[in-house]
């Protein structure tokens, strides 16, 4: 008996440290974040810093302003809700009421498949097909807002069809029944009756989208073009905040350094948002 | 009525997808140059804006890069080729140890941008590859800097590079025993490690470490001690000459490219000057 709740501590033991590596990571990486961030902010000045329209570290005297890249980061993000959300939802919809047996069992492991591919092929696909496209029927170089926003919707959809597809299969099958039994088709069911109840978890959906669009890096690289300006439309190119970093924390030194570090500050604080909306949605949706 | 939307949406689909597949043709004069840029802080960039006074020094010290804000910005020498291999109407830059047949070279002021024209002075676009240390290097250390700078080293370099002395004495090492790492550039890595190979076949006993990561993580390694000697493919910062000592190894040229089918074999300095500061921005305003 004794060695029965020996057992049990220890194991209790076990589980809390590795919960308690988790939370350490994430108090970490605040803590070096922070650190690091915040006095480049004070050094470079915090509205210079923010609201500064040029980026220009390698001068003499250097100019910090990360503006154009917030507003990158937002409308790349922007774009990619817009595409991908409407075609995401869309598809969850056929997944879980509309799709027969035999073709779910393909689409669902093809739609799984499309979160494995790794971003960086995502990307050369996009240099490869979309830049081309978009450079084809809309003139200019195709590296754009408009091609990254392509790829984001494209990548985003995953995640948007996994939690969509399951909110909906959540709604109580009565909602449906009760539906049809009133002379509703099968159409006008899913969706007058089921997507609006199953509104919170593909609004949790959309938010989780815009937490991947936004983080997303390797991928936009490749498409958006990179400029360090800010935006002038949607076939023009943009440096989105991700972007920024990876860009040049590769030969960045001292002040310049700092200063990348306290984008990923700023990228860390929009992410945080977005990551309490998403936590605010689901209870909300909580009967 | 569903089976023809079905159809009709297929159809439009599969059109997108031929259309995005075929390339654009050949270039086309009075299209807009598309400009390609490595980001700031590059090696590569640093060196190609110097040579080419792409960059504006005022008088009292300060320095403006004057790349077009439009350019686009790749980070990668890869990324790079197939930007330009992909679009008609691009510019763009790289190490001419990294040049493929996917792209073409123009000659600058008539000389071709080979090997053989950096080494005569003829080609005049050419950046040194730097190996830093601290005060308080190995023995062994030592001695294999002392073989890069050798005969026997210099002829390696040779083989892809410009070598920085041509009339280098010959080696003759004490060819210490024991084990020393190597960190930084990507862009002079493979050099590196032609170089220790050779050194190795000299010095059997040597235990020589390659880490290919960047040049700022090789000069804070070097800083830090957690590397003998530090790859820098730019020229060392105020706070890394502090406490490194850097010795350039080889002279890397800087190739302009161009898509396979643009007619334009050769330029003038000025003229790629005026494209990259965005004053020429067709190529056929180019005189």
């Amino acid at each position: 008996m004794r060695e029965r709740s020996l057992q049990e501590n220890l194991m209790k033991a076990v589980f809390l440290i590795s919960t308690l590596i988790s939370i350490l990571t994430v108090a970490l990486i605040c803590l070096f974040l922070f650190a690091n961030g915040i006095p480049a902010m004070g050094k470079i000045g915090f509205y210079q810093f923010l609201l500064g329209r040029e980026w220009s570290p390698s001068d003499l005297p250097p100019a910090f302003g990360i503006l154009p890249m917030m507003l990158g980061s937002l409308y790349v993000t922007a774009g990619a809700i817009l595409i991908g959300v409407p075609v995401g939802i869309l598809t969850a919809v056929f997944l879980a009421k509309v799709c027969p047996k035999p073709l779910y069992r393909v689409l669902k492991p093809a739609v799984d498949l499309l979160a494995g591919i790794p971003s960086v092929v995502y990307g050369f696909f996009g240099l490869v097909t979309i830049v081309p496209m978009v450079r084809m029927l809309f003139g200019g170089n195709g590296s754009s807002i408009l091609a990254a926003s392509l790829l984001l919707g494209l990548m985003i959809l995953p995640t948007v069809i996994g939690i969509t597809e399951s909110a909906i299969r959540a709604v109580p099958g009565e909602l449906y029944d009760g539906a049809v039994a009133l002379g509703a088709s099968h159409e006008r069911a899913v969706f007058r009756v089921l997507l609006p109840a199953a509104k919170s978890g593909i609004l949790a959906a959309v938010v989780l989208g815009i937490g991947r669009a936004i983080g997303e890096t390797m991928a936009v690289i490749m498409v958006a073009g990179n400029q360090a300006r800010m935006p002038e439309g949607i076939f023009k190119g943009v440096r989105t905040l991700t972007a920024n970093i990876v860009l040049e924390m590769g030969y960045a030194a001292e002040l310049h350094r700092e200063a990348l570090i306290a984008t990923g500050v700023v990228l860390f604080v929009f992410i945080l948002l977005i990551n309490l909306l998403f936590s605010a949605l689901r209870k909300g949706g909580r009967p | 009525m569903k089976q023809t939307i079905t159809l009709l949406l297929a159809a439009l689909m599969l059109l997108m997808a031929v259309t995005g597949c075929t390339q654009g043709g050949a270039q086309d004069a009075g299209k807009n140059i598309t400009v390609v840029s490595r980001e700031d802080g590059s090696g590569t960039r640093g060196a190609f804006i110097e040579l080419f006074g792409v960059e504006a020094k005022g008088e009292d010290g300060s320095k403006k890069d004057m790349t077009t804000k439009e350019a686009l910005i790749v980070n990668k020498t890869d990324v790079m080729l197939t930007n330009i291999a992909g679009d008609p109407n691009a510019i763009g830059y790289v190490s001419m140890g990294s040049l493929n047949n996917t792209v073409k070279a123009l000659s600058i002021d008539g000389a071709a941008a080979t090997a053989a024209n950096v080494q005569n002075g003829s080609y005049p676009i050419a950046r040194p590859f730097i190996i830093a240390t601290r005060d308080d290097v190995s023995e062994l250390a030592q001695d294999f800097i002392r073989f890069i700078l050798s005969k026997e080293g210099q002829a390696v370099v040779g083989g892809s590079y410009t070598a920085v002395d041509e009339n280098a004495p010959a080696y003759e090492g004490v060819k210490p025993e024991g084990k020393i790492s190597v960190a930084g550039s990507s862009s002079v890595t493979p050099i590196m490690e032609k170089l220790k190979e050779a050194y190795l076949t000299l010095n059997p006993k040597a235990a020589i470490e390659i880490q290919m990561s960047d040049s700022t993580a090789g000069m804070t390694a070097a800083m830090e001690g957690t590397c003998d000697i530090g790859m820098a493919s730019r020229a060392l910062k105020e706070s890394e000459l502090a406490q490194l000592t850097g010795t350039a190894i080889a002279l890397d040229g800087i190739a302009v490219i161009v898509h396979p089918g643009n007619p334009v074999v050769d330029m003038t300095g000025e003229q790629v000057r005026s494209i990259f500061t965005g004053e020429t921005t067709t190529w056929e305003g180019l005189q």
